[in-house]
């Protein structure tokens, strides 16, 4: 299913941010797959980033989601495919890897070095390094410069991380799942940094995030994994209405959603909570409220979660089935 | 009967814009005053800046602000006038109509509402009278 996006009102940068190179063609994945012998994890992914937007990567564990951010970046290699950023292939191309930073959910230093140690090693990674950004964003961190690396808490590295990939100032920043460990403080602390960065010095960001409710805001469209594919991709505004919610009493719930496409449903008592594909229409609406059924837009959380549960469930379905042919035989 | 439009199906941007318009109706962004720009806005409320670009957009479309270049957004000299004539039109949808379905809901008849309208304004009077000269702050 796909999403048109709209970009009906798009912001315009002020004339001073606009000091990036051309060509401005932005990410271009086309047909990209990725096998480890004979799991393919990505399964044809075709997409378009445009510079100067952030992007939310959403999806469950395990759906390919690291894969694709690495493999953009030329940490690991394609299957098949191709890759370009603003026209040019990323693979061993210093040119555009110096405008590109990548934050690991896990991210790691070498554990003897002091903060201080990779602080003044990174300038010569990055292109447009800010070391005053870098300074302030430690301190707001309340990081100590003459720390071991390895004696920084978990909170505390994350930040770090995010710290870097702020200051690197890389006009294509991937952040995957950043944050891991950051209380909700440290967490506003980011949220409120990556806005003022990228309302001043517009860049590509493409984050992974778990914590879709309080990220949901600083993403201006969505994409959204499934096994190893892209099931969706639209404007921040549009994503929630691919979806509608529908409660009531089993029977008329039952009765009315017959002929959608159930994504997920629910009992509590005699009470059914049901997710189905598309939103409704005004003569629809009319259907619901004569059955006395209450129809919401479904938060982005609750979609995830939802097509996460499917995809279980499939995965478990996949595993009795292997099972059974194996009885078989 | 329609349901009130759900939080979520409204974008974010939508009620940005009716926050700022709120304050520029309560007098915090008086007529000629500047207001936030998209980058305050969007730190602030640690929203994406496109959106808060949409919401002072939206503003601007109805004539309530007005940019200025190179200094800002500014309330233009009718932008509180202006809102408060578009507030006023909006009354019925935003306010009576879902009173009037809950009413119904509840079995009261348009007669019922208007009593109790009628009555809610007379006890506010009635406290404001009372209470204010008794209990003024020293």
């Amino acid at each position: 299913m796909t999403v048109t996006t709209s970009h009906a009102h798009r912001h315009q940068p002020e004339p001073q941010d606009t000091a990036r190179t051309d060509p401005h063609s932005g990410i271009v994945l086309r047909d990209v797959t990725k096998s480890y012998g004979k799991t393919e994890v990505l399964k044809g992914i075709d997409l378009h980033l445009d510079p100067g937007k952030v992007y939310g990567l959403l999806g469950a564990n395990g759906v390919g989601k690291t894969t694709m951010m690495s493999l953009i970046c030329n940490h690991i290699f394609r299957t098949s495919g191709s890759v370009t950023i603003d026209g040019e292939d990323p693979a061993e191309n210093a040119k555009i890897l110096e405008r590109t930073v990548f934050i690991h959910e896990d991210q790691r230093w070498h554990d003897d070095y002091l903060v201080k140690h990779i602080l003044s090693a990174l300038p010569s990674f990055y292109r447009g390094w800010q070391p005053e950004l870098a300074e302030r964003l430690l301190e707001r961190f309340s990081i100590p410069r003459k720390t071991q690396l390895k004696k920084l808490s978990r909170g505390q590295r994350s930040a770090f991380a995010v710290s870097i990939s702020l200051a690197s100032r890389a006009e294509y920043t991937f952040l995957d799942e950043p944050y891991l460990g950051l209380d909700p403080s440290s967490r506003n602390i980011f949220y409120e940094e990556l806005m003022r960065e990228v309302s001043e010095h517009p860049r590509t960001v493409l984050m992974s995030t778990h914590l879709i409710d309080e990220a949901a805001n600083l993403m201006e469209e969505v994409i959204l994994m499934r096994q190893g594919r892209i099931e969706l991709h639209a404007d921040s505004d549009a994503v929630t209405s691919s979806m509608t919610a529908v409660r009531g009493i089993e029977d008329a719930v039952d009765e009315f959603t017959a002929s959608y496409d159930i994504v997920n449903s629910q009992s509590l008592g005699r009470i059914r909570s049901v997710l189905v594909r598309g939103s409704l229409s005004p003569r629809e609406r009319e259907r619901a409220d004569r059955l006395h059924l209450s129809v919401e837009t479904p938060g982005l959380q609750e979609i995830v979660a939802a097509l996460g549960i499917l995809d279980h469930d499939a995965r478990q379905a996949d595993v009795h089935d292997t099972q059974n042919e194996g009885a078989m035989s | 009967m329609t349901p009130p439009a759900p939080r979520s199906d409204r974008p974010i941007f939508l009620d940005l814009a009716d926050q700022i318009a709120d304050d520029i109706l309560s007098g915090a962004y008086a007529p000629g005053t500047q207001v936030p720009s998209t980058t305050e806005l969007s730190v602030h409320y640690r929203i994406n800046p496109a959106t808060a670009g949409k919401a002072l957009n939206r503003l601007v479309d109805q004539g309530v602000l007005e940019k200025r270049r190179g200094l800002g957004m500014f309330v233009t000299a009718d932008g509180t006038e202006i809102l408060r004539t578009q507030r006023q039109g909006d009354l019925l949808e935003t306010y009576l109509a879902p009173l009037m379905a809950e009413a119904a809901r509840l079995g009261m008849t348009p007669d019922d509402v208007v009593a109790l309208i009628r009555s809610h304004v007379e006890f506010s009077a009635s406290r404001s009278s009372t209470t204010h000269p008794t209990e003024a702050p020293r």
